[in-house]
């Protein structure tokens, strides 16, 4: 129930061949074959009352209010569940059906609240309005009989409670968790009249909920209701916007009472997530009012000062003249800035351009170094965009997916529930991971192969699997031959085969036995689509960029790409990881991922930009930490990015950062960078922002801001204002401005605008004159690139090896109900499901270094030590331990190392050899307050 | 710039490169060198290899020839 | 020589003594040094007469009964061996009028052959429909099932050669058989018996639906109340996997059939088939809406024959004699036999197989002998709880499915239920309700909150509560659970309280004037 009326069929689209001529009430209207009669009557602008109909779900026909009379055909069939036929004359509204839909709603009544009770007629509950549209006034039962309106209410869940005397047994909770999030978690227990809703016989909070809010977004009634919504009451206003948390975008109507925010309600219209949300959108937005929001300019002139709140003009100016200062006595490259993929593009683009434009340096990077890095540069080298091939509803055309190095059931939910349910549809799975994720076996899902592979062999298995498609025949010669070079594939070809990447051959290092491998190699090649999914366990290695091409050279090779239901997919981390990047955050880029060095795009923007760029790539987020601690960097800015706890090897970020001589930090909350920071100017939660984000499949999607900025200005003013005191003056009216520039000078965001997007809601780029409405699916008709080229991709093992002193390989994740830096989740109730990060270990390991589950152990590497619980389970394998990075407390980066990717020194997170022993007593308990490095 | 960095940074380089014959190997080390890698980064272990480095792969060595030719003058 | 004795091993004959009678009869025949066999057969159906011992006279079976563990050496010393008199005696078992008066040809062999011996039942005409099955293509097979008039014999009587063609239409390679053997409408019994008394028929009966229709799997899916029928069916499907009649290569036809026995758990909604599906796909029951049919997505989503144990037990016949024999029995659109099962307060109960047609006065006053408290009868069910109650005016009704159904009656499952003028018709309406309201699957609202509010309203109505107003709202109730339940569970329930306010409002405190309003 939701303040927007979203226009609801009542039964799902049916995409049939054929069309159906039907009249509903004299109006004629034409359907695919298979569409129901309620849906057929929506179309034609008909409105049959329905409680336990909702065109998200299938079909149940429960209710019994839908009924309606067809020509020719006994009785009062349900217009949900009876399919249109050629021909068919429907009647939606007669005395005798009037009368029955009366008595239907006469009982959901006599078990219910009365109005003066407590169930508030325009409160959210349809059953009320419904009872006045089919016209019942009197409850003849009267009120005195069996009823459920002693039951008390679930409120286990920090974000919903379930009110079982307001339910009426529809099963559209059940169902919503069944068919859209997947984790049938609920059902219907009892039954006859005693049939309640049952979270499996225990609370919520205890059940398999994952409180997704799949069920309260389905209750037609109050039944299922957020917690806000109870205590702030009817929302009186909604606003469009775009979720903040992960790359699947999804977008939301924030309903407000005033300026209050009473909840997210995810928006079928919604291209990514259609009307579907996680735990972490749907309730998890309360930081964006948290008490430790900064909300006044701070300066010091040292990090171990303390802050001083000063008004803005004082902090850009405190900022403005140490820059400067720094720049007169180290040169111009000696400051930089770093831009974050959870700000907007238009954020995104202003931080780059200050540092093009105004520092006159091409020092800027993005935290997407750290995490997709290797993926821009790989599918550059391979189709010629950094980019996904698809759309998410791809997915519903695959036959058969890979999942490699990612969780997406954890970090990208609402993607996973889509996911799982193609898979309990019949497509099959075939995961790549060190670790056993939920995806492996999750009800009605279960991986046709786990290659449980060692942490850091990706690109053996990847070219074992190629070795397989190449040497067994099962190259789409077709496809090679007409959309791909022939040399490089030829090359490519003979390397592939060599016996050193065959299964056998590989299987030593990798772990995965070479029968498996080959079965599985052979079901994604011969499966029909074959799409791969891939997250950070693909590119934060050693050889992330060669992963991506070698799934790149995979996928071309057996032609899956360029079509529905097949490609190379990168699920992004965060928000606007894909649009950080696209607006050129990447040290040797402009927006749309145009060399500096190209003389004409640089010319284009020095003509629009009215000044001289630098033509040489500049320093990467590790360079500059190195540049750093050799004294020739000294200025930084950094927006919304907290790298002091996200980026590995915590105690040499440190050290660079304690040795900058200005860092300024622009952020929601005093992070753990911030401890280093000179400047900290406040940012804006995704609330404040006017903007776009630009999701995982390209999708650029609106943010509107549901207030003003907390502290009066939006992020991309500050920069604005530092470029201009700096000297070169920057402004605009407002953001949609700055999304026109990005449009001028970008071809891939051509036709962008937001007037475009307003009217259209949501445009995938490339959007130009050749896509006006965007490009759902790349690479259709050939590759961006031209023919698609194979590269060789050699196994080339990372040196951070187990050895006796650090006999365990370390990898990370993240976990549903967290995201990333906890900055935002630990501030909200999620913190209940996961209130401090864990060292998930083999009950082998576990058993033979003496640790007991729940107990503190030390975790250690070459770099440093820190403590965190043991969690032992078997979802690892012997030799490889877990954990997430969700709270500073623990630190996991204090043990990651400086390894990094060959290509782009994005970090190796997902192998670190460690040791691990129970923590003794004397060991200060979580205590991983990063080391001063000066001391 | 902390040269060990520049040094490992190079030879992991060069070490992706192992299927390459050494000329074709020394040329895209280079390539990639001029692409991602600012002017002084690049001058850095120029002078590293012309002070008689001794922990170079010799790839990158040889790609140092190339590289030296691309940094802009001062 | 060897005397051969029959001790039924039916469950009924057994929850009278029947075990204890074998018992004794060893022992005591051991005793004196006389050389008999026991067989354990099914029931011949004369409920009354259990446990009915049979012994094989030079050829000719001769019934005594009902026989206590007490009685065998007063019958050993009458002669029973000999077939001598006694009290119990009753006669040449084939003689007895009310087996001769029978047609009996789903239950031909049920108490005659030993359920679990092949030879014997193939020596009485077994495996004979299979063997003609496997050797029709299975176009054949469904146009001989649809030729015969068969109907579902689990109520709801829809043409069985017709739902088969369906499935057989159906594209796919996977199609289930299953059989609905969740027999829980009160006064029913003959499932059972048939599948205690010969288990091979409706495994034969299974096989030949799935060589008619391309299933290679069925399932039978039996109430837990069922025991004995289970373990006899699963010994069974072990025999017939020996022979080679099940398994992977049907009578080496190299087309596949296999049975499996799935048990329920005490829920009288999953006998309605699509529940019963859910329930076999190990959900919780409940019922689904159609369409689909589950003849196109049944079982797993795929094209699936639900059919009563009755209808596929009488399949067996139909290709062994042809659709022809079947087909000339029976009266209207209702072909064949149906096993009639006499229950409630009657004098003679048990299993009346006979051509449809028969009247109901037939059945209960010439087979039933009228009451057993010897009262008049008042009403009588007809085809479960759920079944409308009929008025001693009513009993010249012929069983006829359409026959009944003018009458705002059904046959359903040919559960006869008699009630003497003792009854309380108030009462049994409203247990109509009751048994709804703890009986609904939960789903659709008439049925889950109207059967609940159905046992209010009678109780004000019964109690004197504004009576007039409460009998509208009942009656509105009743045609809204009619018209607007999801499933027969729900539209059926008003069947039974509808009747008895017509025939009995003086049962309600009504007069038949203030009803006809």
């Amino acid at each position: 129930m939701t303040l927007l009326h979203d226009p609801d069929l009542g039964t799902p689209a049916k995409p049939g061949e054929s069309s159906v001529n039907v009249v509903v009430d004299g109006v004629e209207v034409t359907v695919p074959a298979g569409t129901s009669v309620m849906r057929a009557a929506a179309l034609a602008g008909v409105d049959v009352p329905k409680l336990c109909a909702t065109d998200s779900l299938d079909a149940f026909g429960s209710c019994r209010l839908c009924l309606v009379e067809v020509d020719g055909r006994p009785g009062t069939p349900a217009s949900c569940t009876t399919p249109v036929a050629p021909g068919m004359s429907v009647a939606t509204q007669s005395p005798k059906l009037q009368k029955l839909r009366r008595g239907v709603m006469e009982l959901y009544l006599s078990d219910h609240p009365h109005e003066e009770s407590g169930c508030r007629p325009n409160g959210g509950c349809e059953l009320h309005d419904l009872a006045d549209s089919v016209g019942l006034t009197d409850v003849r039962y009267g009120f005195s009989g069996a009823n459920h309106q002693t039951s008390t209410t679930d409120a286990s869940n920090p974000y919903f409670a379930f009110d079982p005397t307001t339910c009426i047994v529809c099963s559209r909770c059940v169902r919503a968790c069944d068919e859209i999030q997947g984790t049938l978690a609920l059902t219907v227990e009892g039954r006859g009249f005693e049939s309640v809703i049952s979270a499996g016989g225990l609370p919520f909070m205890e059940s398999e909920c994952v409180s997704c809010g799949a069920c309260v977004q389905a209750c037609p009634t109050t039944a299922l209701q957020e917690k806000t919504f109870i205590e702030f009451g009817m929302p009186d206003r909604t606003v469009k916007t775009t979720c903040a948390y992960c790359g699947v975008g999804c977008s939301f109507n924030a309903e407000l009472r005033g300026d209050e925010v009473v909840r997210m309600v995810p928006s079928k219209e919604g291209g990514a997530n259609e009307g579907h949300s996680c735990v972490k959108g749907r309730f998890a937005w309360g930081y964006a009012t948290h008490r430790d929001r900064v909300t006044t300019p701070m300066v010091r002139d040292s990090f171990r000062d303390e802050w001083r709140e000063v008004s803005w003009e004082e902090a850009i100016g405190f900022t403005v003249d140490r820059l400067r200062a720094i720049q007169s006595e180290s040169g111009p490259d000696s400051i930089g800035g770093i831009t974050s993929s959870r700000c907007t593009n238009e954020e995104v683009f202003v931080v780059q351009k200050m540092v093009r434009a105004a520092f006159g340096n091409n020092n800027v990077d993005t935290c997407a170094r750290v995490c997709h890095s290797p993926t821009g540069y790989g599918l550059k080298q391979t189709f010629g965009t950094s980019a996904g091939t698809q759309d998410f509803a791809s997915v519903d055309q695959s036959d058969v997916m890979i999942v490699i190095g990612a969780n997406p059931t954890d970090g990208h939910p609402v993607f996973a529930s889509r996911m799982k349910r193609r898979l309990r549809e019949g497509a099959q799975l075939i995961v790549v991971d060190p670790r056993r994720i939920d995806l492996v076996r999750t009800p009605h899902v279960e991986a046709a192969h786990h290659l449980q592979l060692l942490p850091g062999t990706n690109v053996a298995v990847v070219n074992a699997i190629a070795h397989v498609v190449v040497t067994e025949g099962l190259v789409d010669r077709d496809f090679v031959a007409e959309r791909c070079e022939a040399d490089s594939f030829a090359q490519w070809e003979a390397f592939i085969a060599r016996p050193e990447n065959s299964p056998e051959a590989t299987e030593a290092a990798s772990g995965v036995p070479a029968a498996e491998l080959r079965a599985a190699a052979r079901l994604y090649a011969t499966a029909g689509n074959a799409a791969i999914y891939y997250g950070l366990g693909v590119t934060e290695h050693s050889q992330g960029s060669t992963m991506v091409m070698g799934m790149a050279n995979l996928a071309m090779a057996t032609g899956n790409i360029g079509r529905d239901g097949v490609g190379v997919n990168p699920l992004r981390g965060q928000n606007n990881v894909q649009g950080s990047c696209d607006m050129g955050s990447f040290p040797h880029e402009f927006s749309g991922y145009r060399h500096v060095s190209d003389n004409a795009v640089r010319e284009l923007f020095e003509t629009v930009w009215g000044t001289a760029l630098e033509s040489e790539p500049g320093l990467r987020i590790p360079n500059m930490f190195d540049a750093s601690l050799a004294g020739i960097f000294r200025g930084l800015f950094i927006q919304g990015e907290d790298i002091a706890q996200s980026d590995p090897n915590t105690k040499h970020v440190v050290a660079a950062l304690s040795a900058l001589d200005l860092l300024v930090v622009q952020d929601l909350f005093l992070n753990e960078t911030a401890k280093y920071a000179h400047v900290f100017l406040p940012g804006t939660s995704f609330l404040e922002k006017d903007g776009t984000f630009t999701n995982a499949e390209r999708r650029i999607n609106r943010v509107r801001p549901v207030m003003d900025p907390v502290h009066g200005k939006h992020e991309w003013q500050v920069a604005c204002e530092i470029a201009t005191a700096m000297g070169y003056p920057m402004d605009y009216d407002d953001a949609s401005q700055i999304m026109d520039e990005i449009a001028q000078v970008t071809p891939t965001f051509a036709g962008v605008s937001f007037d475009h997007l307003d009217k259209v809601g949501s445009i995938q780029w490339p959007c130009n004159d050749a896509a006006p409405e965007g490009t759902p699916i790349m690479h259709v008709d050939g590759f961006v690139r031209g023919k698609g080229h194979f590269v060789e991709t050699p196994y080339v093992p990372t040196d951070e090896r187990a050895n006796r002193k650090f006999p365990l390989i370390l990898t990370t994740g993240r976990i549903l109900s967290q995201y990333n830096v906890g900055a935002q989740t630990r501030r909200t109730a999620n913190v209940e499901w996961h209130e401090e990060d864990v060292l998930e270990i083999h009950p082998h390991d576990a058993e033979e270094l003496g640790v007991a589950d729940g107990t503190w152990v030390a975790l250690a590497s070459r770099v440093g030590e820190t403590q965190m619980r043991a969690q032992i389970t078997d979802r690892v394998p012997q030799g490889v331990v877990y954990t997430t990075f969700h709270h500073p407390e623990s630190g996991a980066n204090i043990v990651t190392t400086e390894y990094s990717d060959w290509a782009t020194n994005c970090p190796e997170y997902k192998v670190t050899a460690v040791r691990v022993r129970p923590a003794s007593v004397s060991d200060p308990k979580g205590s991983a307050e990063p080391v001063d490095v000066t001391t | 710039m902390t040269l060990d960095a520049l040094v490992r940074m190079a030879n992991q380089i060069a070490a992706n490169q192992v299927h390459l014959p050494p000329d074709e190997a020394a040329s895209r080390v280079a390539d990639h060198v001029r692409l991602f890698w600012t002017p002084g980064m690049r001058q850095e272990l120029v002078d590293h290899a012309d002070a008689g480095a001794d922990d170079l792969d010799p790839v990158v060595t040889e790609a140092l020839e190339q590289v030296r030719t691309t940094i802009p003058a001062p | 020589m060897t005397t051969i004795v029959y001790v039924p091993r039916d469950s009924a004959a057994r929850s009278v003594g029947a075990d204890e009678v074998a018992v004794a009869l060893t022992a005591e025949a051991a005793r004196r040094g006389d050389d008999i066999r026991i067989v354990r057969n099914g029931s011949r159906g004369l409920l009354w007469l259990e446990p009915l011992v049979e012994v094989d006279v030079d050829g000719t079976r001769v019934a005594y009964g009902p026989v206590a563990a007490d009685d065998v050496a007063g019958l050993l010393d009458a002669g029973l061996l000999r077939g001598g008199e006694h009290a119990l005696r009753l006669g040449p078992t084939d003689e007895l009028a009310w087996l001769s008066r029978q047609d009996r040809v789903t239950f031909a062999r049920v108490g005659i052959i030993d359920p679990l011996d092949l030879v014997d039942y193939e020596s009485h005409g077994g495996l004979v429909g299979l063997r003609v099955a496997v050797a029709l293509p299975p176009q054949d097979v469904v146009t001989a099932v649809a030729d015969s008039g068969l109907r579902g014999r689990g109520g709801a009587g829809f043409p069985a050669g017709r739902k088969w063609q369906t499935v057989l239409d159906a594209p796919g390679t996977t199609k289930y058989v299953c059989c609905n053997a969740d027999e829980g409408d009160s006064g029913t019994f003959a499932d059972r018996m048939l599948m205690e008394g010969d288990p091979f028929t409706l495994l034969e009966g299974m096989a030949i639906a799935g060589l008619a229709t391309g299933a290679t799997r069925g399932y039978i899916y039996l109430r837990s109340e069922y025991p004995d029928a289970c373990d006899i069916l699963r010994s069974a499907i072990e025999i017939g996997r020996a022979a080679g009649w099940l398994g992977p290569s049907v009578l080496g036809s190299g087309r596949a059939f296999d049975v499996e026995v799935r048990v329920g758990a005490g829920s009288y909604i999953c006998g309605e088939e699509t529940a019963m599906l859910d329930s076999l796909e190990g959900k919780r029951g409940m019922v689904r809406a159609k369409p689909p049919l589950p003849a196109l997505e049944g079982l797993f989503g795929k094209p699936t024959v639900v059919n009563n144990v009755l209808t596929l037990g009488s399949v067996p016949a139909v290709l062994a004699d042809g659709a022809e024999s079947y087909a000339a029995r029976g009266m209207g659109r209702s072909r064949g036999t149906q096993v009639f099962q006499l229950a409630g307060n009657i004098r003679q109960g048990g299993v009346v197989e006979t051509a449809f047609g028969i009247t109901l006065r037939e059945l209960v006053e010439d087979f039933g002998g009228g009451t057993v408290t010897g009262r008049p009868v008042r009403a009588v069910q007809v085809g479960g709880p759920l079944g409308a109650y009929l008025a001693p005016s009513q009993l010249d009704l012929p069983m006829d499915y359409e026959a009944f159904a003018a009458e705002g009656a059904m046959v359903g499952h040919g559960g006869v239920v008699v009630h003497d003028d003792s009854a309380d018709m108030a009462g049994l309406a409203r247990f109509a309700m009751e048994f709804c309201a703890e009986e609904s699957c939960g789903k659709c609202t008439p049925c889950r909150v109207g059967s609940v509010r159905g046992v209010e309203v009678i109780d004000k109505i019964t109690a004197g509560v504004d009576r007039r107003a409460n009998l509208v709202l009942l009656q509105d109730l009743c045609e809204l659970m009619t018209e607007g339940s999801l499933c027969a569970m729900g539209g059926l329930t008003p069947g039974p309280v509808r009747s008895a306010l017509a025939h009995f409002p003086e049962d309600f405190g009504l007069t038949p004037e203030e009803v006809a309003q």
